[in-house]
């Protein structure tokens, strides 16, 4: 894949460039602002981008925002947000176009090389990634709820894993299923917690994103 | 003995003068100020008025400061802002405006009485001693017989500079008492009274504490910043090239050695980061063997030979420790980096209840006390009530000092 990467660590900036060229991809861009990363995915459209959260000038949430502004110009325009911590708000910012084609992965993942590369391609291929952090705050957040309290916790697990935008396959692999049953599985949860049902994997996780973020 | 007697008799001429002069102004401006205050130039007359009466004020705290000998501050809050009316209220309600006014009003029978018991007095005195010089000018006819020598012959007058003399010592306590009661009396009206001084040492509280909170935060934030940047980013780095190198073991079974040396040397990095980054919170040494011992580890520990003279400290509260140390810490890098400083010494001693440390260089001077390091320490030192001064001329020596308060 073609790839543009914006992180401000010249550490960490190699260490990825070093980590994608070696499992053969294609580093288009290595920059270490939000301008700049603005004006490389302009220029390069490439596949996918990695942005960390902070940035220079400010070294807030603007890698964050110029993530945001490209795909308010370009939507659907697939980035990976990385960062040191999880802040549950930026996550929900990020999905809440409901476009798909975005993730947001804690930084510490990408030393998981096998994970973090299948994360990166189902970004590129419009999907919805999600840390298991995130996806763990999101549950913290709605223990009262009644639809998630309806939940076994078998299906629990399985909702963890759709919400991170695992498909049914990896669900499969994931937790030692058959495909049948996985299938069974998201079928209640999806009645339970009163979503529409889809086979779209993609709109899938953004339904339950959206209904754990309401 | 001679000054402060001339000191206190111009005083008290001076008051005689003023008083009446003081009495009239405050009367006359009271009233103007009651007749106007029913109209809409209440406000700035008020204003102007006692723009005036604090002025005069001023100079009766100046007169008082110089017959009791120690300044007589003024007990005005904070230039006011606003409209007229609003500033006009502020001075009504502030007793400083009041006890101005009584003072002036106070001057003249104060003035008259001090005036007449110490200036008639001293005048008296004073034409004793001199009689020879004058009393040849001013004829004295019909006088009783003694009294007739004494003041018309030359061996009288000079016998009436005698008995001045001996007088001399008695008119001089009365004069400078009777000074002295009417200054100060004057400062007890002039100075800022009780409510004022909790008032003010509250402002001041609000203003260090507030320095405090944000010394605070933005350490912290320089902490954060410090981990993310640098201890984090580094183990992340690490991490990378590892699983890099598992992945070629994996796949290719070829060797990773050099991988790995890097990860590891990643690692070290990132240790050695952090072990900076917590001496920095608090070293260590601190917290196990006190203050003594951290500051003879931190002389070690310089490229340039430092003396450290500490006498017995005694129990000290730990935020007074880490303080201190800081102190001793920042001067030391100050005078390694900039002074270019060939030797050092770190003095700390308790005297009582407080707790100095200074450090003192040999180098070429001219630190700049308002610099960003310095400040911090200013804001750090000040948070406990203490002072901390820097004397750096040009061409040096340089001395950092701070005196911190230490009541357990």
């Amino acid at each position: 894949m073609r790839v543009v990467i914006a992180e401000d660590l010249l550490l960490l900036r190699d260490g990825l460039v070093r980590m994608l060229t070696d499992t053969g991809h294609d580093v288009v861009a290595a920059v270490a602002s939000a301008p700049e990363l603005e004006r490389a995915v302009a220029d390069q459209r490439p596949d996918v981008s990695i942005v960390d959260v902070r940035l220079p000038p400010g070294f807030r949430d603007e890698g964050l925002r110029a993530a945001l502004a490209i795909r308010a110009r370009e939507p659907r325009t697939p980035i990976l947000i990385l960062s040191q911590y999880v802040e549950r708000v930026y996550a929900a910012e990020l999905i809440a176009d409901g476009q798909g084609a975005v993730g947001y992965l804690l930084k510490d993942r990408v030393t998981a090389l096998d994970d973090f590369l299948d994360a990166l391609e189902r970004v590129a291929g419009g999907g919805t990634v999600m840390d298991p952090e995130v996806v763990r705050q999101l549950f913290a957040r709605n223990t009262g709820d009644q639809g998630i309290a309806a939940l076994t916790a078998r299906e629990r697990e399985v909702l963890g894993l759709v919400a991170q935008g695992l498909s049914n396959s990896a669900i499969c692999a994931e937790l030692v299923l058959a495909p049948a049953s996985v299938e069974k599985h998201i079928g209640n949860i999806l009645t339970k917690l009163d979503l529409p049902p889809s086979d779209d994997t993609h709109r899938r996780v953004r339904a339950v994103l959206a209904y754990l973020n309401q | 003995m001679i000054r402060r007697g001339a000191h206190a008799l111009a005083h008290l001429l001076t008051s005689l003068v003023l008083g009446p002069a003081t009495f009239v102004w405050a009367l006359l401006t009271t009233l103007v100020s009651g007749v106007l205050s029913f109209t809409y130039l209440a406000p700035p007359a008020f204003l102007l008025v006692t723009w005036m009466t604090r002025r005069i004020a001023g100079l009766e705290r100046l007169r008082a400061a110089l017959v009791l000998g120690r300044p007589v501050e003024s007990p005005y809050s904070a230039p006011l802002r606003g409209n007229p009316w609003s500033r006009g209220r502020a001075l009504v309600r502030e007793p400083a405006t009041w006890r101005d006014l009584a003072w002036l009003v106070l001057l003249f029978p104060a003035g008259l009485a001090g005036g007449l018991a110490g200036v008639l007095v001293g005048l008296v005195d004073l034409g004793t001693i001199l009689a020879p010089v004058w009393l040849w000018a001013v004829p004295n006819p019909y006088l009783p017989p003694v009294v007739d020598w004494l003041f018309n012959t030359t061996g009288g007058r000079f016998v009436l500079t005698v008995i001045g003399l001996l007088l001399a010592p008695a008119v001089w306590w009365l004069v400078t008492t009777a000074a002295r009661l009417q200054a100060t009396a004057a400062a007890a009206l002039l100075e800022p009274g009780p409510r004022q001084r909790l008032a003010r040492r509250a402002r001041e509280l609000a203003v260090t504490r507030r320095r405090v909170v944000d010394a605070q935060a933005a350490e912290l934030r320089r902490i954060e910043r410090d981990l993310h940047d640098g201890a984090q980013a580094r183990i992340v780095a690490a991490g990378m090239t590892l699983a890099l190198a598992e992945r070629k073991l994996r796949q290719t079974g070829q060797t990773a050695g050099a991988d790995i040396g890097t990860a590891r040397r990643q690692l070290d990095e990132a240790l050695a980061e952090l072990r900076r980054l917590v001496r920095g919170i608090h070293p260590p040494i601190l917290t196990d063997r006190g203050l003594t011992a951290a500051l003879a580890a931190l002389a070690g520990d310089a490229p340039l030979p430092v003396e450290v003279r500490a006498s017995e400290l005694g129990d000290l509260p730990p935020a007074v420790e880490s303080a201190a140390y800081f102190v001793a810490a920042e001067g030391l890098a100050n005078a390694v980096k900039h002074a270019a400083a060939a030797a050092c010494t770190i003095t700390i001693e308790r005297g009582g209840d407080t707790l100095s440390v200074a450090v003192h260089d040999d180098g070429r001077g001219g630190a700049d006390a308002t610099g960003s390091g310095l400040d911090g320490l200013r804001r750090r030192v000040e948070a406990l009530d203490g002072t901390l001064s820097v004397t750096s001329p040009a061409g040096g020596p340089t001395t950092v000092r701070a005196e911190l308060p230490c009541a357990l």
